[in-house]
């Protein structure tokens, strides 16, 4: 993977996951893994998005010192109620830089916090029994279809342009 | 265990005329007759039906080359191989739009849902009138529609493949009344294994990767996997070849270090890289259209999401999506279908945070994700911006609305089959528990901001025209005032089109190489 975490990029999106993920991402101890997660998903966006997430999760971080609420606190350090409130000021923020960069911190980690096979466990979402079992049955049922098809693919048709069909008409 | 016959394709394994990164150990240079950038819907669709008249083609493509076998269900990293920036591509406007292009041999037939429409009549007519395009309607397109659908077979699904949500949404059509009609798409028994965006794990979507990718390569052409072109060389006016380079594994991110280069002299060159990628490369190759309209008329067919909860059991990722099309107001501009999406997508585009969040996706299973396709009035623009291509979109007031009334029509038909709550794509907008809410949300003032708006379909960004002024490329995809010089992808729209445009660049691209053996002797 060629994008780590800066360690206070890492800080901040663990300090969000309680924020953004539901409850039993926090129960299921699933923090670290989400942010791991988020660092995949970063190491293939945009560079340009890449750096934007950087700088803007680090503005996020130190900016929440000025807040008075925060105590001259950083975002990453905010007790769980200052942090959220923290975040739902930047998702509500004056100016649309601050929203979508709550917006997009957001989806990435809601995101990673359901790619957690814990999380799809619970929904009882198991995709890959699916796939496999009609996978079977599709070739079970209708192999001799499925091998005329794939005949046909290599069949030749060849394209007469127009002018070979004038002359022939 | 039951042992699977094995398939004749060889869908587990690289053909053996395809190159990739770990074959190209050096400088490439190579000679054709033609040269084709991209292997998608137009490209591959263009290879095969020239390498099967008997011209020398050579296909290039920046993505990697997947079997079957390597298509599975785990979202997050199949999003990372198959799609451009992992998906995440944006165009900047209010509300940005996120889009998605694929990347990899087959190009977005990989990824895409398999809807296999033809162009609207009123469409073709409209080109024949606004661009002045010949030969585009019936019955002259007759035949390349025809030719198209019978490569890739496009049929009705097999009802057993149709799931409970497909079910649920044709309940609601037909509750209210509403044209609602069996989707076409291309499918060899396809088995409703509901993955078809992470690639068919099965081989039954006939996307260009088990269809024209393997007639091409059966008819001698060959294929450069892995390697993404920098630029069109040109010679004054003709273009004589593309220069580029092998690139890493995308699904790692970029590892800084530049592969071997690779050059491939022809005598037609083709740009087939979709709708973003090909203003950006013919810009980098120093291609000024006389018209100015380079990068121009972005369309994109804004798409919102609702997500439906019912009492019963939905599992919507078990049986095909979108097996149905409502079509009640396609004279609007909306299409209407089922889609599931996996867990973490219906997250990350949900509102919904914490444990509102948690209480939405505990629901998954009783969810109906319902989506909405709308055909747009404003056009965007791709700018190139040190040599990457950049998205500008800005939603029209009129398509705003249309989408607004889109999702309050959606939410009645949901409701008429039985959904207990609805959660909109617009932000700040309760979940929607009756009718009447239904009905307050034509009078309800929601900003385009809170709108949460993606899309698959990019077109029209070198659109034909027979007016030089007014268009990139002539009928046929030929840029204007450049020799040798072809287009043939989604670029090529005047307008949008209303349905899934696969079928469309197909059947273009069919044309194209029928108008390109018409006059070989030009490509001597
Ligand atoms: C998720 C999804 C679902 C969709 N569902 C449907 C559907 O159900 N029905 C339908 O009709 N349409 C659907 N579409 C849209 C349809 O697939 C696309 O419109 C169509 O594939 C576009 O064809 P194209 O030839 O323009 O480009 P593509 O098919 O995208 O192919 C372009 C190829 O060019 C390659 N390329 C780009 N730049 C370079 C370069 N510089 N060097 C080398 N290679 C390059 C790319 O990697 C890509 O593989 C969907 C699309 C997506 C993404
Ligand atoms: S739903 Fe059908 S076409 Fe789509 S991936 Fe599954 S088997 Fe393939």
């Amino acid at each position: 993977m060629s994008y780590q975490h800066p360690p206070q990029v890492r800080r901040v999106l663990e300090s969000l996951v309680p924020v953004v993920c539901p409850p039993e991402a926090m129960e299921l101890g699933l923090g670290a893994d989400i942010v791991d997660h988020v660092a995949l998903t970063m190491s293939v966006v945009p560079p340009l998005f890449r750096r934007g997430l950087v700088l803007g999760l680090t503005t996020y971080d130190v900016s929440a010192v000025l807040w008075w609420p925060g105590r001259g606190r950083r975002a990453h350090r905010l007790p769980l109620a200052l942090a959220e409130r923290w975040f739902a000021r930047w998702e509500h923020g004056p100016t649309p830089i601050e929203s979508e960069l709550a917006k997009a911190v957001g989806q990435l980690l809601k995101f990673g916090c359901y790619e957690q096979p814990a999380m799809l466990e619970r929904l009882g979402y198991r995709p890959q029994q699916w796939i496999d079992q009609v996978k079977r049955r599709r070739l079970t049922v209708y192999g001799d279809d499925v091998r005329r098809a794939e005949a046909a693919i290599l069949a030749p048709d060849p394209l007469r342009p127009r002018s070979q069909k004038k002359e022939r008409a | 265990m039951v042992a699977l016959p094995r398939t004749a394709l060889h869908q587990d394994r690289v053909p053996d005329n395809v190159s990739t990164r770990s074959t190209l150990h050096g400088d490439t240079v190579l000679d054709a007759d033609v040269v084709i950038i991209g292997s998608g819907a137009g490209g591959a669709t263009l290879a095969a039906e020239l390498a099967e008249a008997g011209l020398d083609v050579v296909m290039i493509e920046e993505g990697r080359y997947y079997t079957t076998r390597d298509f599975t269900a785990e979202a997050s990293a199949m999003t990372r191989q198959l799609y451009r920036d992992g998906g995440a591509s944006i165009a900047i406007g209010d509300p940005p739009v996120m889009f998605q292009e694929g990347r990899a041999v087959g190009g977005s037939t990989v990824i895409n849902g398999g809807m296999s429409w033809r162009t609207p009549e009123r469409i073709l007519e409209r080109w024949r009138r606004e661009a002045g395009l010949e030969h585009i309607e019936m019955p002259d397109m007759d035949e390349f529609f025809a030719r198209v659908e019978r490569r890739i077979n496009v049929r009705h699904q097999d009802p057993e493949t149709i799931g409970v949500d497909n079910a649920l949404l044709k309940r609601g059509a037909d509750a209210k009344g509403w044209k609602v009609i069996p989707n076409l798409r291309n499918q060899v028994h396809c088995a409703g294994s509901n993955n078809c965006a992470f690639g068919c794990p099965t081989g039954a979507k006939q996307s260009a990767l088990v269809s024209y990718i393997p007639r091409a390569l059966h008819f001698g052409a060959r294929l450069l996997s892995d390697v993404k072109i920098d630029k069109i060389l040109m010679h004054g006016k003709r273009a004589i070849g593309v220069q580029g380079h092998v690139v890493g594994d995308p699904a790692t991110g970029p590892s800084g270090a530049r592969g071997h280069r690779v050059v491939v002299r022809a005598k037609l060159v083709v740009s087939a890289c979709g709708a973003i990628q090909t203003p950006a490369l013919l810009a980098r190759s120093g291609v000024r259209s006389p018209s100015g309209r380079l990068g121009h008329n972005l369309s994109l067919h804004p798409n919102v999401k609702l997500t439906a909860v019912f009492d019963e059991p939905v599992r919507g990722w078990e049986g095909v999506h979108q097996a149905y099309q409502v079509r009640e107001f396609e004279g609007e501009g909306l299409l209407f279908a089922a889609v599931n999406i996996p867990p973490s997508i219906v997250a990350m585009t949900s509102h919904q945070r914490g444990a509102a969040l948690g209480r939405l996706m505990a629901e998954y299973d009783r969810t109906v994700i319902a989506g909405m396709l709308c055909e747009d009035s404003a056009t965007g623009r791709v700018r190139t911006i040190s040599g990457r291509p950049q998205a500008f979109y800005q939603l029209a007031q009129l398509d705003a609305e249309k989408l607004i009334r889109g999702v309050a029509l959606l939410s009645e038909l949901l409701f008429a089959a039985g959904a207990r709550s609805i959660v909109t794509p617009f932000a700040g907008v309760p979940a929607l528990r009756s009718h009447d809410d239904t009905r307050a949300l034509y009078t309800r003032t929601i900003k385009r901001s809170a709108m949460e708006v993606v899309t698959v379909h990019m077109m029209g960004t070198a659109a034909m025209g027979t007016d030089r002024t007014r268009s990139v490329t002539d009928g046929y995809g030929l840029v204007h005032d450049a020799d040798r010089l072809m287009v043939c992808d989604a670029s090529l729209f005047p307008t949008p089109i209303g349905v899934n445009p696969m079928e469309t660049i197909m059947a273009l691209a069919t044309r194209a190489a029928a108008h390109v053996l018409d006059n070989l002797p030009r490509y001597q």
